[in-house]
Order: structure tokens, then sequence, then C-alpha cells
């Protein structure tokens, strides 16, 4: 591939050699070809991802019609801006999950699901999906942060969950624990706070 | 509590997905100005990020991929882009070519980083240097959808032209044009406040070289009427896209 003049500079693009590769780095690999609209290197990236991303806007939006849209436009957001993705700023699988959260929850504040059991969805939320678990325990990152939510008052860990995985807005919490919407804010700005605190020390 | 909480609080919320429709829509444009902001959202990420290890993947359909890929390809070829449908679909390889020149520019500078996303990105490069190769438009998006603003340059007389797609005057406030090139030093420079018809001067680059204007980057800012009082863009920027486009296509859009 002929590169634009002076390019000798730029990070090398990177071929995956899947076998040697940490699975970061082959993402990081793919999102690079992808930047360079490599159709292929799209297909491998969607086949590594797309079952997370989907079980992520899934969770959020509770029906396959609606996650099939949003993650359609999620990936065409990636194909589109797959060069925009640093490696210094998330991982490649942070980003991507990124994109597919905020257009999850964006699709869910424009148009709500049906309410839905807080005890229902707090139920899938702790470890006990199979290998979540491990996979937390290999990520010192994960191990902490899950240290630090074990800190917090259940009521307000629950609160957190609820909005982080299932996409609730404060108004569906504070219905949810019965507190005016004020409180529902002062309570999770307070949990956000001791989080950071706690990740921090 | 300060501004600082505030505004982490803020990052916070948008990242747990707290805040309400208007205040996401809000934050997602202000982060694109606010260097500080926009750290502060990506550092939460990175805290929150590891609860997502809890989500259970799910497999979705088998035709999924191909939906999607049947999208990318219409995308592609234009039809998504109003303001290019008009023009012939963008060659791919010319395309992959600007691109990796745009990738190189914000790898080269720092582009990207956070202070930079003050500007919006755009470049207009020539392909080759012979006289027959395409100008080249730079569209301004607003929210990846519509286009708001399409700025083409004939290099050779140094000649833009500005045209707004979806882009409306706003009442009391003016839209300028900055350009940015390191040999221009490290912040941007006007190019020029737009009109209420949001014209602007088709000879407001004049003085600017050509080889200049190849590599440099454009970004138009929303101001206070009459143009930002400080010299540096203040307030929120529109990003840009590229295209390129039929010779002497942009004239009609």
């Amino acid at each position: 591939m002929s590169d634009a003049p002076r390019s000798s500079s730029a990070p090398p693009g990177v071929s995956p050699s899947p076998s040697s590769a940490a699975p970061g780095d082959r993402l990081v690999g793919l999102l690079r070809r992808v930047a360079q609209r490599d159709r292929q290197a799209f297909a491998q990236l969607y086949e590594a991802t797309s079952a997370k991303l989907y079980g992520t806007v899934l969770r959020i939006l509770k029906e396959r019609g609606r996650t099939d849209d949003i993650v359609q436009e999620v990936y065409v957001a990636i194909w589109q801006k797959a060069a925009q993705f640093e490696t210094g700023r998330a991982s490649p699988i942070a980003w991507m999950t990124a994109i597919a959260r905020h257009a999850a929850i964006d699709e869910r504040r424009r148009q709500p699901t049906a309410p839905h059991d807080a005890e229902e969805a707090l139920a899938q939320t702790p470890s006990d999906a199979p290998g979540a678990r491990e996979h937390a325990e290999r990520d010192q990152e994960a191990r902490r942060l899950h240290a630090c939510l074990e800190e917090l008052e259940a009521d307000r860990r629950a609160l957190v969950r609820l909005a982080y995985l299932d996409g609730w807005s404060r108004a569906e919490l504070a219905a949810h624990v019965e507190q005016p919407v004020n409180t529902v804010k002062t309570w999770l700005h307070r949990a956000l706070k001791q989080l950071k605190g706690c990740l921090a020390s | 509590m300060t501004d600082r909480d505030d505004i982490d609080m803020l990052a916070a919320e948008y990242v747990l997905g707290t805040l309400e429709a208007e205040e996401r829509d809000a934050v997602s444009r202000r982060r694109r100005l606010e260097p500080d902001l926009d750290a502060r959202i990506l550092a939460w990420e990175a805290r929150l990020a590891p609860l997502g290890d809890e989500v259970k993947a799910v497999a979705p359909g088998p035709d999924l991929l191909a939906r999607i890929e049947r999208r990318i390809e219409a995308l592609e070829a234009g039809d998504e882009a109003p303001a290019a449908s008009q023009h012939r679909a963008p060659d791919l390889a010319q395309l992959a070519a600007l691109r990796r020149r745009l990738r190189f520019w914000r790898w080269s500078t720092g582009l990207a980083s956070a202070a930079a996303l003050v500007l919006a990105v755009v470049l207009i490069a020539p392909l080759g240097q012979t006289p027959d190769e395409p100008p080249f438009v730079a569209v301004f998006q607003q929210n990846d959808q519509q286009p708001a603003f399409m700025l083409s340059v004939d290099l050779a007389s140094r000649q833009l032209h500005v045209r707004p797609v979806t882009a409306e005057p706003v009442s009391g406030k003016s839209y300028q044009l900055w350009i940015k090139d390191a040999s221009l030093g490290p912040d941007p420079r006007s190019v020029g406040v737009l009109d209420d018809d949001l014209s602007l001067d088709a000879g407001a680059l004049r003085d600017f070289d050509p080889e200049l204007l190849k590599r440099a980057t454009f970004g138009i800012s929303i101001e206070p009427p009459g143009g930002s009082p400080t010299g540096q863009p203040t307030g929120p920027a529109i990003h840009g896209y590229l295209y390129p486009t039929d010779r002497g296509a942009p004239q009609r859009l």
C-alpha cells in the first residue's frame, strides 16, 4: 500500500498476528486497517467484538429489534470514526463499548423502554455470569473497581449498577427507590465521588 | 461545590448514563470544545469500564453484519450524504489516501489530542500535483449527521467558497472560519467571520500560500456577533469531514 507522503513517522501499520498478539493489540491492528477502509478487517473486528457490544446494548434496550438498529448504527460509527481511535486514550474494546453504551442510552432516553424490574435487572448483575468473574479477576483494574463498589452502601451500589449496566435514568432510579430525583442525584454524586476517591487511593 | 466538582460530576453522570436527553446532547457537544470535560469523561469511562465486564455477551443475529455492510456501502457511495449526493460518489481509494494524510496530520501535530478538538479537523488536500486533480470540499458536520457547511477551495486561484447546508443563521451569533497549520504557529488563525447570509469573501485565503492551504486544517466555530473577541475560537466548533468532488461541482449544491 502506498502511504501518504511523510507518513514514515506515523505509527506503523499493524498486521495482526493472532498467535502472538494480545487480544487488545489485535483489535488495535484491526481498527487501524478499518480506518483505511479495509472491509475484511471490519468483518474480523465485528466477529471479535459484536457479541460484547450486542450484549451491552441489549441489556439497556431489552428488545432485539431496537438493539439490531442501534448496533448497526454503532458499527457504522466505528467504521467512520476508526481513524479517531487513539491507543493512548482507551483500549479498543473500551472505546467501542463506550460508543455502544452511549448510543444505547441515547436511544433509551429518546424512547424509554417499558419499565422493568430492578430485582430482575440486578439479579443479572453480580458476577455470576459465566466467565465474568474469571475475566474480572484477570484484570487488576476490575478487581479494584469491584472492591470499591463493595464499599458503597448497598442501595447506592444498586443505583450505580442499574444506571451503568441497564441505562436507567435518574427519574427511573428515583421511582425505584421512592425518593425525589434530586435526592437520587445527590446519592449518585456521593457514590461517584466515593468511588473515585477509593480508586485513587 | 466548586466548578471543578460540577464539571467532574457532569462527566461522571454522562458516563454513568443518568443524564436526561438534552443534558446528554449538551455534554456531547461541549466535550468537543472543552478539553477538560473531554478528559474527565475519558477518565470516568476508564474508571467504570470494568463494570461492563459483567454484561453477558450475546451473539447478534446472523444477518446483522450483512445489514451493516450494506449500510456502509450506501454511505460510502454517498447516498446518505445530501450535500454529496449531487456529486459523483467518492472514489474509495482517493478517500482512503486522504484519510491517511489526515491521520498523519493528526499524529504529527497531536491535533487529535483533547486540546486540539477545540477546532474542527478538516484537511483540504490535493491527491497529486497535477492540475487536473479535482478540488476537495470540506464538509463541516454536526453530530456526524447532516452536513452543516461545505467549504470548497480552488488551490490555484486561492478562491474559497463557503456554503451552508443545514446551518442556519443564529440570532446574536456569528460563524467564524479558522485555519490551522504548523507554520502559522500553534493556534488557529481567523480566516474571516461569515456574513449574516453565511457567506464569506471568496478571496479570504488570498494571503495564504497554496502549499500551506494543501496541508492546513479548517474549522468553523460559533462566536459572539462580529467574531471571536479573543482572536481564538471561543464557541462551539463544528467538525469536518472530507469529500472529494468533481472539478467545479462545489458551486452547485
